[in-house]
């Protein structure tokens, strides 16, 4: 391949300022692949625990690029009705009613039956036209004149058949409409897709998409993350509660704290106006981090050691 | 640059992983985009192109490390008189014993061409159906451990040829060059072992994590093992699985009751109106296509469950309740389908009719390599994409072959394969269990001893 004009990054580095622009820490491997995926126009398939950022990984390409963000949520019985475009029968029937009178004008200069159905043939096309089409998230991703990152979230909540559906999608990155012909892609938006392994995905769509697994973040990634999205919080605060977390993740537990609910514990407590973690601070703040009863049961059991005391 | 990622490919490949030449093309394309020097960037990209999933990954990491880091270093062009050493090495290797044909690979994988080895160590835990067949046969039933044996006993080989050949050469190479090859040749000789020694087991099972705590719903009760049941506390146990039964089929009627009155469908309405001259007069309905899950279950009923037998049998006879489209199966070393029996008998009078029927071999020694062949050809009809296959047993098929690519078979064509074990995990790679095997083939694999975990798994079922 030849080394032409790159779109939207320069380099790796280029892609990790603009992500980081957007209030997005990332590592190498997140800025690499995004990287990769602008310049070879490729789908990226995010995977990973829920709650580590992949929707908002889409989010700050987004933003950082000063892109539209088009978002398709996906869930089981999905069609592309919802997905691609769907005409917008009121609307045609109000312009129908509000017409009748001028089909009479229209009709005056046919001598024959045949004639007047000649010209409303003529006119027929003025109902399948972009003015009645009422376009979805996907449509609205390839028909839209500036540049786009269209997120699609949880792909593996749709149907088979849908997915069937996408990949042609995205190979092609165009779309026909019987009434009115194919839409090619003015710009081929950045296409983010997301998954919780619920299923097993087709080969052909992970063929055809970059990987990124992206896990929970190391201690010094998340103190970042933490210090970049809550900003009252002091150093030594940030440091015990990212290796507070480290050691909850380590727990059995039923469902894992994520970098979502780090924040809040650390919104909770600058509102509790908690300087230094001790065992009675997490165990006041515990329903932030836990959402099972069992959960919960266990963190207490083991505070001390959660602290580090 | 380009040769050495193909030659990566071809690594990649022969442990297993697919790689379609599409996803070459893509990352030697990609690669030219990065800076190549930065290793980070480097293995992102080869990363992101080959492993599609997280178990993937993992083995990707792994591969990549031997291929990059352990095989790389110091026989690599740096030194040129070490490598025509190393070469005349393999050859002497490959010469000394030629009956051996494990030798060939190993002597590739000690001079950084590891392709023969892996694929050798691959096949050996997917074995091909013909030797699967012969694995068939008494006494050649040790199957999995046999290949493996003799891949070790010629990488034992390889030490004392090792000395031989150094002897031999030892006025044409100076004293240094081979200390240096012999420590190398031994420090990849252990990287080949250990390779051997824990290739099969089980990979991560991905970001679904399994759940490590189960509701305690039934008290004492339900953190009972089946297996140490008293008489009344059968009793108590059949009839809260009854209770447990009766709600899951209410919530899963809920479900399916919200659903058949559908939203109305404004597109089909107005359709069905420019009949009438847009006068809506017929209301039309979206109605959901009902996503028809079928369920196959798979149990097993032979000596070594037998005192977890009545209760697996009664989990399946509650499942064929809850569900609409069940099939079930029991097997000792052949399935038998027992579907009709839950369809028309109580549950005590079913199970009486399944423990005494003469179609069960029971008297034969568990065999679930022989249960998959012969389910395969006799049953593989009722499994599609929409049939959720359940297999319940401890997966102790008495050292005979455990027929690994049928069950990667039937997984192909199933919505998913789910394991239930009514042996705790600790005990599951002990003995004749082949769980190791089975495992990275299943979707999901779980203890199920008490009520309290069967509970949950209905509970996710359902939902």
């Amino acid at each position: 391949m030849t080394k032409g004009p790159l779109k939207h990054f320069q380099d790796v580095d280029d892609a990790r300022r603009t992500l980081e622009s957007a209030g997005y820490v990332c590592t190498p491997d997140i800025a690499t692949v995004v990287f990769l995926a602008a310049a070879g126009d490729k789908p990226i398939l995010v995977e990973g625990p829920a709650g580590v950022g992949k929707t908002e990984l889409a989010k700050a390409m987004a933003t950082g690029l000063g892109y539209e963000l088009i978002r398709l949520q996906c869930y089981e019985g999905l069609d592309e009705a919802k997905a691609l475009y769907e005409w917008e029968y009121a609307k045609q029937l109000l312009y129908m009613q509000m017409v009748r009178e001028n089909v009479n004008d229209l009709l005056a200069g046919a001598d024959s039956l045949a004639d007047a159905v000649d010209l409303i043939a003529a006119q027929a096309d003025v109902f399948f036209s972009d003015r009645f089409l009422l376009p979805r998230p996907l449509l609205q991703a390839i028909l839209s004149p500036t540049p786009v990152v269209l997120l699609v979230d949880e792909v593996d909540k749709s149907d088979p058949e849908f997915e069937a559906f996408l990949l042609e999608l995205l190979s092609d990155f165009q779309v026909t409409i019987p009434e009115l012909g194919t839409r090619r892609a003015v710009g081929v938006p950045l296409v983010v897709l997301t998954s919780n392994a619920f299923r097993d995905l087709s080969d052909a769509l992970k063929r055809r998409c970059l990987h990124l697994y992206i896990d929970y973040p190391e201690a010094d990634v998340e103190r970042e993350i933490v210090r970049r999205q809550v900003p009252g919080l002091s150093e030594a605060l940030a440091r015990q509660m990212t290796s507070a977390m480290a050691r909850i993740r380590r727990l059995e537990l039923k469902k894992r704290p994520s970098i979502a609910e780090t924040l809040d514990w650390a919104r909770a407590l600058i509102n509790l106006q908690i300087e230094s973690l001790s065992p009675e601070a997490v165990l006041a703040t515990l329903s932030v981090i836990c959402k099972y009863r069992e959960d919960s049961d266990l963190v207490r059991k083991d505070l001390n050691g959660v602290v580090n005391l | 640059m380009e040769a050495m990622v193909l030659k990566f490919v071809d690594a990649v490949r022969a442990a297993g992983l697919r790689v379609s030449t599409v996803e070459v093309m893509d990352c030697l394309n990609h690669l030219s985009l990065v800076d190549v020097l930065d290793e980070g960037q480097f293995a992102t990209v080869l990363r992101s192109s080959f492993a599609k999933s997280y178990p993937e990954r993992l083995r990707f990491d792994q591969l990549y490390h031997l291929f990059f880091h352990e095989l790389r270093e110091r026989l690599e062009p740096t030194s040129e008189p070490l490598a025509d050493h190393a070469e005349a090495l393999r050859q002497a290797l490959v010469d000394a014993e030629p009956e051996r044909a494990e030798l060939g690979p190993i002597a590739d994988f000690l001079v950084a061409r590891p392709e023969a080895y892996l694929r050798l160590i691959t096949n050996l835990s997917n074995p091909e159906p013909a030797q699967a067949a012969m694995g068939d046969q008494f006494g050649a039933g040790l199957s999995g451990i046999g290949p493996r044996l003799s891949v070790l006993m010629a990488l034992d080989r390889v030490s004392p040829l090792l000395k031989a050949f150094l002897e031999e050469n030892r006025h044409q190479i100076p004293y240094d060059l081979r200390r240096a090859l012999e420590d190398e040749i031994r420090r990849r000789l252990s990287t080949a072992r250990r390779l051997l020694l824990r290739v099969d087991q089980p990979l991560g099972r991905g970001p679904v994590e399994p759940r490590a705590a189960v509701a305690d719903v039934y008290g004492d009760l339900g953190n009972t093992p089946f297996a140490n049941l008293s008489p009344r506390e059968m009793r108590r146990m059949s009839d809260t699985i009854a209770t447990l039964v009766r709600k899951l089929r209410d919530s899963a009627s809920r479900r399916f009751a919200a659903r058949a009155r559908g939203v109305p469908d404004l597109r089909g309405t107005l359709r069905a109106a420019m009949r009438t001259q847009g006068t809506p007069i017929v209301l039309k309905f979206r109605h959901k296509p009902q996503r028809k899950a079928r369920i196959l279950a798979l149990c097993d009923v032979s000596s070594s469950v037998w005192s977890y037998a009545r209760f697996t049998l009664t989990m399946l006879y509650a499942l064929q309740d809850c569900f609409g489209r069940v099939r079930s199966f029991v097997f000792v070393d052949e399935p038998v389908e027992v579907t009709h029996h839950f369809d028309d008998h109580e549950v005590a009078q079913a199970l009486q009719l399944v423990l005494k029927s003469p179609e069960i071999t029971f008297e034969a020694s568990t065999d679930y390599g022989r249960m998959l062949r012969l389910f395969e050809s006799r049953h593989m009809d009722a499994v599609d994409k929409k049939t959720t296959v359940i297999i319940i047993g401890d997966g102790r098929t008495n050292y005979r072959d455990p027929a690994p690519t049928v069950l990667a078979e039937i997984r192909s064509h199933a919505r998913r394969v789910l394991w239930l074990n009514p042996e705790s995990s600790p005990f599951w790679h002990t003995g004749d269990s082949e769980m190791r095997t089975y495992e990275p083939l299943c979707n999901e694999v779980r203890p199920c001893q008490n009520l309290n975990q069967l509970a949950a798994f209905f509970h996710e079922l359902v939902l």
